[in-house]
C-alpha cells in the first residue's frame, strides 16, 4: 500500500487499494458513509462487443490542497472538462434516470450533470478512473447508435435510446456478453447522478434527512412512530425479550 | 538553565501538550508552547452546518483531505506536505499528522474511554508486553479531574471493562437512536451488552463551551466548544493565565544539550522564513504525538546521548502500537423505508459494544490475550457522494431502492489491543530528510498471531450479530486481508514508553526521562500498552497529572 516516500500518488494507492478491502470487508452488503469512488475501474481489455479503447488524457492539475478554505468552498477548484457533446449526453442519462416528477425535481433540475462535470474533470486518482470510464461510456452510446441506427444517441428517438439503455442499465452481472464494460461504467455514472441528487436540498429533504439543524436542550431521540416501527422489527426478529433498557 | 527564558517549553499543542501547558500555567509557571503547524481558530474557520453538496466532489475523501473535504485536519492526514516518512520494504504503515494549533484534537472522534487496572496490568496476568508503573487507584483521580475539565458524556456502567468515574463527574449521554437499539437487543441474546459511549462531547455548558446542539460533524471541529479540543478549551484557558507563549510554524529538529548531558533548550525551524532558531529552556516536554517525540529524540544525538536523547534503554522509538481496526457491515431488510427522523445525535456513538470477553479469556476460551470494543455504524446521514442500494434501471424505482436503503445498514467497527512485538518499530531513516532538512521517520511493522486472531474472533461476532439482525452475511475475509494498516487507526503510541526501569523503557511513571530528568514525554509515547480504548482521553490524563508533579518539582526547586 505504501512504500518510501509518500506522495500524493502513492496515498491515492493506499486509498484504492483499502477501498478493495472495504469491499470485501462488507460482504457484497453496502454501508454507510461516503466512499464516492469506483474500486472497479473499467479497463479497455474487454474481449467481446466495442468499446473504446483510445487514449483519455488524464487530468494533469493540483487539487484544491491540504487546506482549502472549508467555510467558502471553491465554487470551482478546476476546469470542467466535458464538451458540450459529452456534457448533453449526461444530461440525457441524468434526466432518464431520474426525471422531475410531479412537485419533485430531476437531476437536470439539480445539476446533476454539473457535478458529474466536476467530478470526472477532478484530479484525484479515484475521479480519474470514473473519468475513464464514464468518457469511455458516452463514445460507446454513440457508436452503440451508429451501429443499430447510424446516428449518434441524441440524434435517435427516445424508445431507441431506452433500448440502448436498457443493455446496460441492469448491472454488470445482468449484461449480456460483450456489454459489461459499459454496464459497469453506466452504474458508476447511475451512482454519480443519484448521489449529485439526493445531496441537494430537495434530494436530501426526498430521502429523508432531517439533521443538520441546531437542537437547543437535549438529543430527542427517535420519534413514537420510529419506536414502534423499532418495536416491530424486534418482534419480526425475536429480540423483544432482549430490548435495551437503560439498566442493562 | 540560568539563562532560559521559559522555565518550560512544551513541544506540541495536542491534546498532551495543551494540557501540560494548561496545569503548569495554571501554577504560574512560564511556558512556551512550539507548534509545528500553522495558527488556527476553531471560532472561524469550523465549517459548522455546511452541505455536502456545497464542496467540491461532494465532500468525498481525496489524496488533498483525506477524510473529506469537511475534515478539520490542516496540511495534514496520510501525507503532510514536503514531510515524508517511509517504511521498509516488508512493511505498510500509515501516519496521520496534523500541521496546526491544537493538533489532532481538533478531528478526533472524542471516544474517552478509562483504562483499568486490567489493562494497566496486563504483563501480570498474561506475560505478554508490558506493565504500566502504577495503578489504577494512582490514576483514576486524574481520570475524575480530566474528565471533569475536559467534558465527558456518559454513564457509569459498572462492566468490568469501563472503570466507574467519581459520582457527578460524567455528564448525561445522548439518549441512543434506532439502529444502535436494535444492535443492542441483538448483541444482548448473545449476552454482551451495548451500553453508552464515553465521549468527549457537552451535553451540558461547561466554562466557555456551549452543550451539543446535535448537528454538524464534530470531525470538521466545533466552533461552540462542545466537542472537545484544546484550541477551544486549553489553549485559551492557559493563554488567559498570561503565562503561555505560543509559537506557530516552529518545527522542532532537536533538543538540545549541555555538556552533562542535560537538556537546555530546542532548535527549531520557522517555516515561515525557514530559518533555524535556538531557544533555551530549563525543562523540556515533548508531546509532539508518539512518532513526532521520538523522532526528535532520535535526531538529537550527542557525545553523552550517542544513541539519541534518553535511549540508553535503547527502548526510544520501539514498541509501537496501533489499536488494531477491521469492520464488517450489511444492510438490515427489516430497517428499510424505516420512519425518518433527525438522528444526528451527537454525529457519533450513542451505544457501543465494550469488550465482553474478560472472564472467557482468563478461563483460557479465547487464542488471543487480549480485548476490542466495536463501535456501531449506521444511521440517517446526510447524504453525500456515495449511495446505499443494488440499483438497476431508472426512475421511480431507483429512486425507490435508494429510499429505501437509506439509513438500512449498519457496520461493526472494531478496535482492538495490539500487543507490542519486535517487528513493529521506527527509527529515522539513513537517506531520506524532509523539506527542513530534518531525517524523516521510518516504520516498520508486523502483526502477530494476537491481532489476528483477535481480528477473526471480531469478524466471526460481527457476523453473528448481523445474522441476528436478519441481514444476509457472505463469507468472511481472512484476518490478514480484514485486518487495517499499522498506523492507520491513528492510536500510535508507545514509542517512549514508561516503566519501573531505565534499562527496559525511557521515561519513570511521571513521563520524566531516566536519561535526563528535565526532559519529559506527555504524548502518547509513554504508553506501556495500548488497551483498546482510545488512547486521547488517558494522553489527557497522564499530562494533567505529570505536569502537575512537574510543577510540584519545580516549586521545590528540584528541578
Amino acid at each position: 500500500m505504501k512504500q518510501s516516500l509518500p506522495s500524493t500518488g502513492q496515498i491515492s494507492l493506499t486509498r484504492r487499494q483499502s477501498l478493495k478491502l472495504f469491499a470485501m470487508m462488507v460482504a457484497g452488503a453496502t454501508l454507510p458513509g461516503c466512499f464516492g469512488q469506483s474500486s472497479n475501474p473499467v479497463s479497455n481489455t474487454a474481449k467481446a462487443g466495442h468499446w473504446p479503447t483510445l487514449t483519455i488524457e488524464p487530468i494533469s492539475l493540483p487539487g484544491y490542497g491540504q487546506d482549502p478554505n472549508l467555510i467558502v468552498p471553491p465554487a470551482s477548484a478546476w476546469p470542467k472538462t466535458l464538451t458540450k457533446q459529452q456534457l448533453d449526453l449526461v444530461s440525457r442519462i441524468s434526466d432518464v434516470l431520474l426525471p422531475a416528477e410531479g412537485a419533485k425535481p430531476g437531476a437536470l433540475s439539480i445539476g446533476a450533470p454539473s457535478v458529474v462535470d466536476e467530478w470526472v474533470s477532478a484530479p484525484y486518482s479515484g475521479q480519474q478512473r470514473d473519468r475513464d470510464s464514464i468518457l469511455r461510456l458516452l463514445m460507446w452510446l454513440d457508436e452503440e447508435a451508429q451501429i443499430h441506427h447510424q446516428q449518434g444517441f441524441l440524434s435517435v428517438t427516445e424508445a431507441q435510446q431506452k433500448a440502448i439503455l436498457d443493455t446496460i442499465a441492469f448491472g454488470e452481472s445482468h449484461a449480456q456478453a460483450g456489454y459489461e464494460m459499459p454496464a459497469r461504467a453506466f452504474n458508476r455514472l447511475r451512482e454519480l447522478v443519484l448521489a449529485a441528487y439526493f445531496c441537494s436540498v430537495p434530494g436530501s429533504r426526498e430521502i429523508g434527512y432531517m439533521g443538520n439543524v441546531a437542537i437547543s436542550g437535549d438529543y430527542p431521540g427517535p420519534t413514537d412512530e420510529a419506536k414502534a416501527h423499532l418495536d416491530d422489527v424486534l418482534a419480526q426478529l425475536g429480540l423483544s425479550e432482549y430490548a435495551y433498557t437503560e439498566a442493562g | 538553565m540560568a539563562d532560559a527564558t521559559h522555565q518550560v517549553l512544551i513541544v506540541g499543542s495536542g491534546a498532551g501538550g495543551a494540557m501540560a501547558a494548561y496545569e503548569l500555567t495554571k501554577a504560574g509557571i512560564k511556558v512556551l508552547l512550539l507548534e509545528a503547524g500553522r495558527d488556527y481558530d476553531p471560532k472561524t474557520e469550523t465549517p459548522m452546518f455546511k452541505r455536502n453538496a456545497d464542496a467540491p466532489l461532494m465532500a468525498t475523501s481525496t489524496a488533498d483531505k483525506n477524510f473529506g473535504y469537511y475534515d478539520a485536519t490542516v496540511d495534514g492526514g496520510w501525507s503532510v506536505p514536503d514531510e515524508p516518512y517511509t517504511t521498509d520494504d516488508e512493511s505498510e504503515f500509515l501516519w496521520w499528522r496534523a500541521r496546526m494549533l491544537g493538533g489532532r484534537t481538533n478531528h478526533w472522534g472524542r471516544y474517552s474511554l478509562r483504562f483499568s487496572e486490567h489493562d494497566f496490568k496486563g504483563k501480570s496476568r498474561d506475560g505478554l508486553g508490558a506493565d504500566w508503573p502504577f495503578e489504577y487507584a494512582d490514576i483514576a483521580p486524574w481520570y475524575d479531574k480530566t474528565e471533569t475539565l475536559v467534558g465527558v458524556c456518559g454513564t457509569n456502567t459498572g462492566l468490568d471493562d469501563m472503570p466507574d468515574s467519581a459520582e457527578g463527574v460524567l455528564q448525561p449521554p445522548p439518549v441512543p437512536r434506532v439502529p444502535e437499539l436494535l444492535v443492542a437487543a441483538a448483541a444482548k441474546k448473545h449476552g454482551i451488552a451495548a451500553v453508552p459511549m464515553h465521549r468527549a462531547v457537552l451535553t451540558r455548558p461547561k466554562d466557555d463551551r456551549a452543550a451539543c446542539f446535535y448537528a454538524t460533524p464534530c470531525g470538521h471541529g466545533c466552533s461552540i466548544g462542545a466537542a472537545f479540543q484544546t484550541t477551544t478549551s486549553l489553549l485559551p484557558m492557559a493563554q488567559k493565565t498570561g503565562n503561555l507563549e505560543v509559537i506557530t510554524d516552529a518545527m522542532v529538529k532537536q533538543v538540545n544539550t549541555d555538556d552533562s548531558g542535560n537538556v537546555n533548550g530546542v532548535t527549531y525551524v520557522d517555516k515561515k522564513t525557514a530559518k533555524e532558531v535556538s531557544v533555551g529552556a530549563g525543562v523540556v516536554i515533548l508531546a509532539a504525538s508518539a512518532c513526532e517525540s521520538a523522532r526528535i529524540m532520535l535526531n538529537s544525538a550527542s557525545d553523552k546521548h550517542p544513541d539519541g536523547l534518553a535511549n540508553s534503554s535503547g527502548q526510544v522509538g520501539r514498541n509501537l502500537m496501533d489499536s488494531t481496526g477491521a469492520g464488517l457491515g450489511a444492510t438490515i431488510p427489516a430497517l428499510k423505508n424505516r420512519p425518518r427522523y433527525n438522528e444526528d445525535g451527537h454525529t457519533a456513538n450513542h451505544l457501543f459494544i465494550p469488550w465482553w470477553g474478560h472472564a472467557a479469556q482468563e478461563a483460557g476460551e479465547m487464542d488471543f490475550p487480549r480485548g476490542y470494543h466495536f463501535e456501531i455504524g449506521s444511521g440517517f446521514r446526510e447524504p453525500g457522494a456515495g449511495v446505499s442500494g443494488d440499483f438497476k434501471g431508472y426512475g421511480s424505482d431507483l429512486k425507490q431502492e435508494a429510499i429505501a436503503n437509506y439509513g438500512a445498514s449498519i457496520y461493526f467497527a472494531l478496535r482492538g489491543e495490539m500487543l507490542p512485538n519486535e517487528h513493529c518499530y521506527m527509527d529515522i531513516d539513513p537517506s531520506v530528510t524532509d523539506k527542513w532538512g530534518i531525517p524523516v521517520a521510518r516504520f516498520h511493522w508486523q502483526w502477530s498471531e494476537h491481532e489476528l486472531n483477535q481480528v477473526a474472533h471480531g469478524l466471526s461476532t460481527a457476523k453473528t450479530l448481523l445474522e441476528t439482525m436478519g441481514a444476509e452475511v457472505g463469507e468472511l475475509p481472512a484476518p490478514e486481508q480484514a485486518i487495517a494498516k499499522g498506523g492507520q487507526i491513528i492510536h500510535e503510541v508507545g514509542t517512549t514508553r514508561m516503566g519501573q526501569s531505565k534499562t527496559d523503557s525511557v521515561t519513570n511513571q511521571w513521563g520524566q526521562t531516566w536519561d535526563c530528568p528535565n526532559l519529559f514525554v506527555m504524548d502518547g509515547g509513554v504508553f506501556a500498552s495500548n488497551p483498546h480504548k482510545n488512547c486521547t482521553l488517558t494522553i489527557l490524563t497522564l499530562a494533567m497529572r505529570n505536569a502537575n508533579w512537574l510543577a510540584g518539582q519545580l516549586q521545590q526547586g528540584a528541578l
